[in-house]
């Protein structure tokens, strides 16, 4: 098991609790996706993960190393993960090849960092990783000129380029139409399973669940009500999943 | 069948309360400050044929006018380096993405607030009594005070950039300065070459008059003549002005156009 | 992969050495300058001791000032009310005709636009100097000052708002077959308000800090009073002045970014 999330709660400072209770294991090389309507917890669940978003209890053991509580190395940690997200969040006025150089930026120092310099061998990297995702020819233009699957494609190499044990990917095709999504989703497997990465991918689109998931997590309202296999996902499922109001 | 119309919030009150204070707000200031329309009238036509006076320009009078003239932009110039260099350090602290302390950035506020308020005139009088007359002072008092100018919109523009951005680099492991230089200064850096473009342009007007407390540019040039009753002089210096601002004007709109 | 990296270093060399050019060329610029200017970090070492020592006998301020200075602040606000109200009227007029899609003549615009950049390039204060030597001493010169300064801003900013209006109202109005006038009233106008009352409060903001100096030269306000008092070493009853001036301006800043809010 790469990652065991244990009994993982989050309350956010309004009273609203985002999770109860998450219990998760995962093994690794798994493309596992996490299944739910917005405002089930999916992407806190995420964020607790790299620690953008401090949970309230439980814990995550990661490669048999807990890493929450205080005094974690954030930086360490976060650079073993790394995160796709819904809108992208390229740096629109940086080049593609730059924006791929930052995901390095978490194994360079501070100081050369600054002057936008980055040794040889960070380059190899962020083009190899633009190459897996056919993003090369398109290296030195600006972010904001590319479309919105080439961008994703971009934001994928640029969460590669960290060399991560794992990728989280926050409803990375929503912003996407559906051959595009496909495309994307394509990629992101084919490269994680090349690499030997594991994912874990948020998703409200059933189909594509059904489709890209080995292993499918659904979630509820804060809480894992599936736990199986895509097969696995009957109609009753995903109406727990999807309709259950408040009990 | 009639239509039937919604009711019509009419005239209530407070809106006529509000009006006629509003009125006697006014009324009460034009008191104060002597304006009546009578006045105005009378005023008028001594103020056009003062400006008549100022035709034909002396244009023999520009002669001595070149070196105060060029002395005005570079104050303008060195004004606005001086301003970015107190600008964009202060800014940075007081902006609520960057530094997460609130005495930081309080105490970072409460320095452009100063710095702004105080009309950069009053501070060339200061630093002229400091380091002596001439444009040194000019441009150290344009620069204070846009300094804090500045400051505080470099604060505005890296508060209202993107977080997507921010929250992925974070995500990758970098840390706080590489956030700030790799996902909040890009973002934030074209809007800090239009508010310098901008406020050169503001530093130009403002650099005219600071000859006026001995502050260096052309500003001497123009109360002297003003002084002595010279109109004619007066009128080419005005000129001038003009002249100069309407050519950076022009520069700073083509500079803008090319660099978006 | 050698291809790309090939690439990317022949672009960091072209950009490191456009860097260069660009960079030399300001530093030249600006070392010339600074020649020019008398810029001198030593001189202004120098003169800390002496600003200290400024600073020194400001402190503490004198608060029974306080008192004389309220009618000089009064006074401030009033001008720079009267000299906003008298730019926004002027500035409406000024505005349509000065715009391309409203000028009813080619000639009409440019004479406008030049009036306007006159207007605009000229400070407040020299408008001061000139308007007291013209109609004496007194807030009254210092009202017409800020207007006419204020006015040409204005009325430059309203003139391309209005060029770039939403012209699909406009299009379906003059559809309706409504006269030229009627079309700017109701079609244009109400589209540029927003901007434009909010572009005035910001007028009337920067107006009171103009207003805060236009003393210096006899119209009228604080500035005759910190001018005064530093002219007869009164240093204590000029900090005051500053420290009046200081909350005049922060207020005002806050009053009209509310407003504004609240506009937009």
């Amino acid at each position: 098991m790469i990652l065991r999330i244990k009994g993982l709660s989050k309350v956010y400072p309004g009273g609203t609790q985002a999770l109860s209770s998450v219990d998760i294991d995962v093994p690794a090389g798994q493309f596992l996706v996490i299944l739910g309507p917005s405002g089930a917890g999916k992407s806190t669940l995420m964020r607790c993960i790299n620690r953008l978003v401090e949970p309230t209890s439980g814990q995550i053991v990661f490669e048999s190393k807990e890493i929450t509580g205080p005094g974690r190395d954030l930086r360490a940690t976060r650079r073993q993960f790394g995160m796709v997200f819904q809108q992208f969040n390229l740096v629109k006025r940086l080049s593609v090849l730059t924006n791929v150089l930052t995901g390095r930026l978490g194994y360079r120092s501070v100081l050369r960092s600054l002057v936008y310099s980055f040794p040889e061998g960070d380059k190899r990297i962020a083009i190899e990783c633009l190459a897996r995702v056919n993003m090369e020819r398109k290296a030195f233009q600006r972010a904001d000129t590319l479309s919105g699957g080439e961008q994703q494609r971009v934001a994928i190499a640029r969460a590669l380029a960290q060399e991560p044990k794992v990728i989280l990917a926050d409803e990375p095709v929503a912003s996407l139409d559906p051959k595009i999504a496909r495309q994307v989703l394509t990629y992101l497997r084919q490269v994680a399973k090349e690499l030997g990465i594991t994912v874990l991918c948020n998703l409200h689109q059933v189909d594509y669940a059904r489709e890209f998931g080995e292993r499918i997590v659904g979630m509820s309202r804060g809480s894992v009500v599936f736990d199986g296999a895509a097969s696995d996902l009957s109609d009753q499922v995903l109406r727990k999943i999807y309709y259950e109001q408040a009990a | 069948m009639a239509a039937v119309l919604p009711a019509r919030p009419g005239w209530r009150l407070h809106h006529i309360v509000l009006a006629a204070g509003a009125i006697a707000f006014l009324a009460w200031c034009a008191d104060g400050v002597n304006l009546r329309p009578k006045e105005l009238a009378g005023a008028l036509p001594v103020i056009g044929e003062y400006f008549a006076r100022m035709w034909p320009p002396k244009w023999e009078f520009s002669a001595v006018l070149w070196k105060p003239a060029l002395e005005t932009l570079y104050i303008a110039l060195w004004g606005n380096v001086i301003a970015l260099l107190i600008g964009l350090p202060l800014g940075l602290c007081a902006a609520g993405n960057v530094v997460k302390s609130l005495a930081v950035r309080s105490a970072a506020k409460a320095i452009l607030n100063l710095l702004r308020s105080i009309s950069e005139l009053i501070w060339a009088v200061f630093f002229v009594a400091a380091v002596g007359l001439g444009p040194f002072p000019g441009a150290l008092a344009l620069g204070v005070n846009f300094g804090g100018i500045l400051g505080r919109l470099y604060a505005e523009a890296l508060e209202n950039i993107d977080p997507g951005p921010v929250e992925a680099l974070a995500a990758t492991g970098a840390s706080r300065l590489q956030v700030i230089a790799y996902a909040m200064l890009p973002q934030a850096l074209p809007q800090f070459v239009t508010y310098n473009l901008y406020w050169f342009e503001v530093g130009v007007r403002s650099a005219t008059v600071l000859g006026m407390v001995g502050a260096g540019g052309i500003g001497f040039e123009l109360v002297t003549t003003i002084r002595l009753f010279e109109w004619r002089e007066c009128g080419v210096v005005l000129l001038l002005i003009l002249a100069m601002v309407t050519v950076i004007d022009l520069a700073s709109t083509y500079i803008r156009s090319r660099i978006y | 992969m050698n291809a790309v990296l090939a690439e990317e270093a022949q672009r960091r060399a072209q950009r490191l050495t456009k860097a260069l050019l660009w960079g030399s060329g300001a530093a030249a610029v600006l070392w010339f300058t600074a020649a020019q200017i008398g810029l001198n970090p030593a001189a202004l070492v120098r003169g800390v001791p002496f600003m200290l020592d400024f600073f020194g006998r400001m402190f503490p301020p004198d608060l029974a000032h306080l008192a004389l200075l309220r009618d000089a602040t009064i006074e401030t606000v009033q001008i720079a009310v009267w000299g906003t109200v008298i730019a926004i009227l002027l500035s409406i007029p000024l505005a349509i005709l000065g715009a391309r899609n409203t000028a009813p003549h080619f000639f009409v615009f440019h004479l406008v636009r030049l009036v306007l950049n006159a207007l605009r390039s000229i400070n407040e204060l020299v408008f001061a100097l000139i308007f007291v030597a013209a109609v004496g001493l007194g807030p009254f010169a210092g009202v017409l000052a800020i207007a006419l300064h204020a006015t040409g801003m204005l009325a430059k900013f309203c003139a391309e708002e209005i060029e770039g209006v939403d012209r699909g109202p406009v299009e379906a109005m003059q559809a309706t077959g409504a006269g030229r006038l009627q079309v700017i009233l109701f079609g244009i106008v109400p589209q540029v308000v927003p901007a434009f009352v909010s572009y005035a409060v910001y007028r009337f903001d920067v107006s009171i800090r103009a207003a805060t100096i236009l003393g210096l030269v006899g119209a009228g306000g604080l500035g005759f009073s910190l001018i005064k008092t530093m002219k007869l070493f009164q240093y204590h009853q000029t900090a005051t002045c500053i420290l009046v001036i200081f909350v005049l301006v922060l207020v005002s800043d806050w009053l009209c970014a509310r407003i504004r809010a609240r506009i937009l």
